[in-house]
């Protein structure tokens, strides 16, 4: 507990955030084989036009890949806070 | 009533599956069950000294499954534990001698005698795997709170689902500390990202390296965390469903943690 505080006061972030986030594209990029470049591109690109119509919480936004009968799908989920005021034109 | 086989696997080595399966298959057989355990790692067997069973082995799983010797011969009979019985593997064959069909043919006349047939799989996913989990109607994986091992323990499940089995998870080597601490990954991250279900969670114990060491089956060691922990997933696998898994704990008091530091206390 203590440990944490201190890391808290030196604005350190969690390494197990890390460890999560890295297993989460390791994941999939064992099974699309697509680079790790090339994911954090197109999670970036999904938070950006998501986040035009919705406010999101970016950092909770999950991509994921699942496979059945031998196709894959990719499942981005993220929790939507609100939607957004269309712009007046 | 036929026995259940049960294959504890895990892709990644290192992660615990000999200890799981010597520590569930003595819960099992405490819980009043007949089990086997089996050594599938052929030519680099090591559950019977896990078991504290290496100086008597006469016969293997290799004899067994060739007809060199009965099934009987080869289940060495555990003298602390009633109704424990280890078939261990031959160190001196290469995993070639054994295929799938053989395992599936073995298997069939173990149930007759065993209720419980835990089949201990040797890393890796190669023909060790295959044999192991040919046979096998349930798949117990094993993984650490580590990225090698919870992806590895991905791939696994993958495998396992394309031969239609479903299998459960135990997280092992969980230190409450740290995850409390944020610097090491919780069940719950575990979880999340293989979407499996969960059968058990075993807290980092020093008492599995003291148990190993002395050959006696860590839950008959009363203080081992990790060997209760064990148990309850032997019970859970005996049919408690219902038995709530438990979280491993921080210890709370700053003085039990000095105890432990300087070895007093458990």
């Amino acid at each position: 507990m203590f440990q944490g505080w201190l890391k808290k006061l030196m604005d350190k972030g969690d390494s197990k955030d890390v460890a999560k986030k890295r297993l989460q594209f390791a994941l999939i990029y064992d099974k699309l084989e697509v680079s790790d470049d090339i994911l954090i591109r197109l999670h970036q690109d999904i938070v950006d036009v998501i986040s035009r119509y919705f406010e999101i919480d970016k950092e909770t936004l999950k991509i994921d890949i699942r496979k059945s009968e031998g196709k894959s799908a990719l499942v981005v989920n993220t929790p939507i806070l609100s939607a957004k005021r269309p712009h007046p034109v | 009533m036929e026995g259940k086989v049960i294959v504890i696997t895990s892709g990644k080595g290192g992660v615990g599956k000999t200890t799981a399966t010597a520590a569930i298959g003595a819960a099992l057989a405490l819980e009043g069950k007949q089990v086997a355990v089996v050594d599938m790692d052929i030519g680099l067997r090591n559950l019977d000294v896990v078991m504290g069973l290496e100086n008597r082995i006469v016969f293997t799983i290799v004899d067994a499954v060739k007809g060199k010797c009965k099934v009987k011969q080869a289940a060495i009979k555990d003298r602390r534990i009633e109704n424990l019985h280890l078939i261990p593997a031959s160190q001196s064959d290469n995993k070639d001698v054994l295929n799938p069909e053989d395992m599936v043919q073995f298997c069939k006349e173990l149930r007759k005698e065993f209720d419980f047939v835990l089949l201990d799989c040797p890393a890796g996913i190669e023909r060790g795997f295959e044999n192991s989990v040919a046979p096998a109607d349930e798949a117990v994986l094993i993984c650490t709170p580590e990225i090698s091992s919870v992806r590895d323990a991905d791939r696994v499940i993958g495998l396992l689902h394309a031969r239609s089995i479903t299998p459960k998870l135990i997280v092992n080597r969980i230190v409450p500390e740290m995850v409390a601490s944020g610097d090491m990954l919780s069940h719950e991250d575990v979880v999340e990202v293989l979407s499996i279900e969960l059968l058990g969670l075993v807290p980092m114990d020093t008492q599995v390296i003291i148990s190993t060491n002395t050959g006696v089956p860590l839950v008959l060691q009363k203080d081992s965390e990790a060997g209760l922990a064990f148990r309850r997933i032997a019970m859970r696998l005996n049919g408690q469903i219902n038995l709530p898994i438990e979280i491993p704990q921080a210890l709370k008091s700053f003085w039990k943690r000095v105890g432990q530091k300087i070895g007093i206390g458990k």
